[in-house]
């Protein structure tokens, strides 16, 4: 391939998600007159299929093609089950590396894929985040293919390093399984950011560090119990008993349509400390301890903006 | 270095012959010597023969008579073929191994050992990486046998090369080879009438094309470099996908199942899995191959993707000339 063919690839990509995202209000309203634009889009993709040599997902195992393909599914998560309202996403650098580090909530990354609506719907330029999913999932038949497929990776630093360091869009829930095993009284209280490895890996790969406060995602299952035994037998980090689980069986899955918020905050730079900074601890538990009082004020902030959780 | 002497063990192989057709070919290797018990795959020229079993430890005169200045370990087997019980494979790719070693301690000539390893050490894990590192081997517990064979043999040259500081040792770990004049495990699977799969997994799967696979031992001949060297082909394919391109349908069992039916389809003939390609077929593997590109400098030609297209290709052509 020639040198201008992966710009003129890339061009191409950028006039498409242009396109995508000018299409996606109005066709909110009226879906079924946008025949037309629809049409035009499907040969464009069809255009850039064949250009890439019908490539169907990355070296990650992304499929952008099915994350389309599911994301009406999404969407209506989005709009109408969780309403969902976003401040702050024009804070998410438009291109090159950054980490997003989010609040967590729910074993299902429930909270993950709406951020990726997020920034699919409100950032100027969209982009599809790539994000740190608990290794558990991945031990898991169809649901470890599926998060795979719609931009997961196995939270291994490694993973986070390679993908920003190929300019990728990265989020991480540095509270981990602390988080999604939270008891229900404890919500939106932000457990321990672990050793600060998202930070030291921000430092190595020169990205800046966007706090992200997502309100609702941790009404979505209230975890009133836990049964170790259980959880034992499943080989899961924790079995949660909720209002609905596991007395409604598969129907204790659906999760509770509270009304979300997520802020994107201003981003904490990185580079001019260079990445040899990554082994200096002081400041990498500085910097954590920055980014989680970020999440934590922003997360209250909202709580009180957002009113009642459920009406 | 001018005027290079290498052998070659292994040299039986069809990679093993191709290589030593490749160094008689060219004018900087003044010798090539190849060791095995088996008549070369190709028609060999200059490369002088010992007809020997690596494990005889009466080839260690041979070895210093023929004064090389490298050797390329080529004779690790990957599995148990038919006719080759898993102990016998043990014993050719350890005591093998260990007794090469105590051979070339005895020819003072020598400077690099290049080492056709596997990528099998790092197991085929749930939770790894997507991409192994060479620093990457003590992540996971070794699982399986092959997984500890191979772990033992790379310790036998890491203490080799500890106590020969002159002596450069690369260690190439190899993703399952493909192509169409390979035999493999996975050619062989993907040749089936359908593919056993696990219900609800889709791993990455990384191989590495015979050409690329080829070069990339030149490369390492040429310069070599202390250490580990991950080799494979540039990107990944999902299995499902690989399958769908071979033209298969694909057979999902439930992982419980997976075992036994696999195990009664051998003894109806079929091909057997090892724990290590069951192990990749659930979970799957992926290498980093930044240390191969920058230091040993061979850039793969061939894609995943685009290695299995190429064995698709000529085995297409392969079932046309049948018919």
């Amino acid at each position: 391939m020639s040198v201008s063919a992966p710009a003129a690839l890339a061009f191409m990509r950028r006039l498409r998600e242009g396109l995508d995202s000018g299409l996606d209000l109005p066709e909110a309203l009226t879906r079924g007159a946008a025949a037309l634009p629809r049409e035009a889009r499907d040969t464009l993709e069809h255009v850039l299929r064949r250009l890439e040599g019908d490539h169907e997902d990355d070296e990650w195992g992304f499929d952008e093609d099915f994350s389309d393909l599911v994301e009406p599914f999404f969407g209506f998560l989005y709009d109408r089950w969780w309403r969902v309202r976003v401040e702050g996403a024009h804070r998410v650098p438009a291109h090159g590396r950054a980490l997003l580090a989010s609040n967590h909530a729910g074993i299902l990354p429930w909270d993950a894929t709406m951020i990726s609506v997020a920034l699919l719907r409100e950032h100027p330029l969209p982009r599809h985040p790539r994000f740190l999913v608990l290794n558990w999932a991945f031990d898991l038949p169809w649901i470890s293919v599926f998060i795979r497929k719609v931009g997961g990776v196995v939270a291994s630093p490694y993973n986070a390093l390679r993908l920003l360091e190929q300019d990728q869009l990265v989020a991480v829930f540095p509270e981990g399984v602390k988080g999604t095993g939270k008891p229900f009284a404890e919500r939106y209280r932000l457990q321990r950011f672990g050793r600060g490895g998202f930070v030291e890996i921000a430092l190595r790969a020169g990205a800046p560090i966007v706090p992200v406060a997502v309100v609702g995602s941790e009404e979505i299952y209230p975890k009133i119990a836990d049964v170790p035994a259980l959880a034992r037998l499943v080989g899961a980090p924790f079995f949660p008993v909720t209002p609905t689980f596991p007395w409604l069986g598969p129907l204790g899955v659906v999760p509770l349509p509270s009304r979300w918020r997520i802020e994107f905050c201003e981003p904490i730079q990185t580079t001019h400390h260079g990445p040899d900074a990554a082994g200096d601890r002081g400041l990498v538990l500085e910097l954590t301890e920055q980014v989680r009082d970020t999440v934590q004020q922003a997360l209250y902030a909202n709580l009180v903006r957002r009113g009642s959780a459920f009406v | 270095m001018a005027g290079r002497r290498v052998l070659i063990t292994g040299v039986g192989s069809y990679l093993g012959s191709l290589l030593a057709g490749r160094l008689e070919r060219d004018p900087e290797f003044e010798a090539v010597v190849g060791l095995d018990t088996r008549e070369p795959r190709q028609p060999l020229g200059r490369t002088e023969l010992i007809r020997a079993d690596i494990r005889d430890p009466g080839i260690a005169p041979l070895i210093a008579r023929a004064e090389v200045d490298t050797v390329v370990h080529n004779s690790i087997v990957r599995q148990p073929g038919p006719g080759m019980s898993s102990r016998a494979m043990h014993d050719i790719n350890v005591i093998g191994s260990l007794q090469l070693l105590a051979e070339c301690g005895q020819s003072p000539s020598i400077r690099a050992i290049v080492i056709r390893g596997s990528a099998g050490i790092y197991g085929a894990e749930p939770h790894a990486p997507q991409f192994f590192g060479e620093e990457m081997t003590r992540l996971f517990p070794l699982r399986t046998r092959f997984q500890r064979d191979v772990a033992e043999i790379e310790n036998y040259f890491e203490t080799y090369s500890r106590r020969h500081p002159d002596v450069t040792c690369t260690m190439l770990r190899y993703q399952p080879a493909i192509g169409p004049s390979l035999d493999t495990q996975i050619t062989r699977y993907l040749a089936q009438p359908a593919c056993p799969t696990y219900l609800g997994f889709d791993p990455r799967i990384q191989l590495v094309h015979e050409d690329d696979a080829l070069d990339a031992l030149v490369a390492a001949i040429r310069r070599p470099v202390r250490g580990a060297v991950n080799v494979a082909a540039s990107g990944t394919i999902g299995l499902a996908r690989m399958i769908r391109a071979a033209g298969r349908p694909l057979l999902p069992i439930a992982g419980p199942l997976f075992g036994p039916l696999t195990g009664a389809g051998r003894r109806l003939g079929l091909d057997s899995y090892s724990d290590d390609f069951r192990r990749l077929l659930r979970y799957g593997r992926g290498v980093d191959i930044a240390r191969l590109e920058r230091e040993v400098g061979h850039r793969p030609r061939y894609s995943t993707t685009e290695a299995v297209e190429d064995w698709v290709a000529g085995s297409r052509a392969g079932e046309r000339t049948a018919a």
